[in-house]
């Protein structure tokens, strides 16, 4: 690059002093010089990229790679293991609340019952004591609540029986 | 010209210079070189042998981790239907709480009754959802005390030992939760 730049140089002057012939012939040489120089510098910096992609799939394939690779995937294997022993841990503990959560609906339920039995009980018994729609009323609350499972609701219904027997 | 010329002269002479340099150096530094790109070499092997070393040695304690993590699991599971049987025995035991409470006062509402028997699931369910182990103590033994409060009066009303329509000393806990 720089000989073709002093080639130029030297054509300005030859330009300059007159001389006819060598200039032109000068002109072709730098450009020739110029073109080579530019040609040689995208074939070697064709030549280093092909050269450092070569050296990074070595290095990718070398024993060193491979090894570091093949503990990080074991490190992986590791965390994921213990990942899946907590949440193991967790659907266990879920399935088991669950279970319990069912017999206590269970057992509710039939308490529940027994107690509803036993308004209807005390219901028929002082059936004369109360008009044909009050009668229907209490009947359906305590239906109704049975089926809410409104242990809150029933429990006030008995005691509101409770009050109308002692009167 | 002959400027040009001896600038060109002195152009070579510096690029061989530098180049003379160069070998020099390279020739005294041969050794050490040598023992560099050895080293280098050495390094890297060391290094492989420890990243195999490390990956064998987790492999190894992946093997232990899996055994661990399978015993503890099943262990786990275990314990977790040892909850559960417990837990239907409490919930059987409290039923038969109330029979024998309603057994012992014939004429106690059942209401009462109900209220004496989900109070105890209460404290059963306060219990078993306690987070650490004090308050678990502290609602075990409220719920003990409560069973044998409960017990004892549904033992000592037919003997006659209580005049009482209704087992007070049970309610009265409930009254004072």
């Amino acid at each position: 690059m720089f000989a073709s730049l002093a080639v130029f140089m030297s054509v300005d002057l030859l330009l300059q002093l007159a001389m006819p012939g060598l200039p032109g012939l000068m002109t072709q040489l730098g450009l020739a010089a110029l073109l080579s120089a530019f040609a040689l510098l995208l074939i070697t910096g064709l030549a280093v990229i092909i050269k450092r992609i070569i050296a990074s799939c070595f290095d990718y394939f070398s024993a060193r790679q491979r090894l570091q690779r093949r503990l990080w995937f074991i490190q992986a294997q590791q965390d994921r293991l213990k990942r899946l022993f907590y949440f193991r841990t967790l659907q266990i503990n879920y399935f088991n609340e669950m279970k319990r959560k069912r017999l206590l609906i269970a057992n509710n339920r039939q308490h529940i019952h027994s107690l509803s039995k036993a308004i209807d009980k005390d219901l028929q018994s002082i059936k004369q004591q109360l008009s044909k729609a009050t009668y229907q009323q209490l009947l359906r609350e305590n239906v109704q609540y049975r089926k809410q499972q409104d242990v809150e609701s029933l429990l006030r219904l008995q005691q509101k029986l409770a009050t109308i027997v002692s009167k | 010209m002959t400027t040009l010329k001896n600038l060109v002269f002195n152009l070579l002479k510096l690029f061989h210079s530098v180049i003379d340099e160069n070998l020099q150096w390279q020739t005294a530094n041969q050794d050490q070189q040598v023992k560099l790109k050895h080293a280098r070499v050495l390094a890297a092997k060391m290094l492989e042998a420890e990243l195999k070393r490390r990956s064998v040695q987790l492999e190894h304690e992946i093997t232990l981790l899996r055994t661990k993590n399978d015993t503890e699991l099943a262990m786990f599971k275990t314990r977790c239907k040892q909850d559960i049987r417990d837990y239907k025995q409490y919930l059987a035991s409290l039923d038969q709480l109330k029979r024998s409470i309603q057994e012992s006062y014939k004429h106690m509402p059942e209401a009462v009754a109900f209220t004496i028997h989900h109070h105890a699931k209460h404290l059963l369910n306060q219990m078993w959802e306690a987070k650490d182990v004090e308050q678990k103590m502290h609602y075990e033994i409220q719920l003990i005390e409560f069973m044998t409060t409960v017990n004892e009066e549904a033992r000592l009303h037919p003997e006659g030992a209580t005049a009482e329509k209704l087992p007070e000393r049970t309610l009265s806990l409930i009254q004072h939760k």
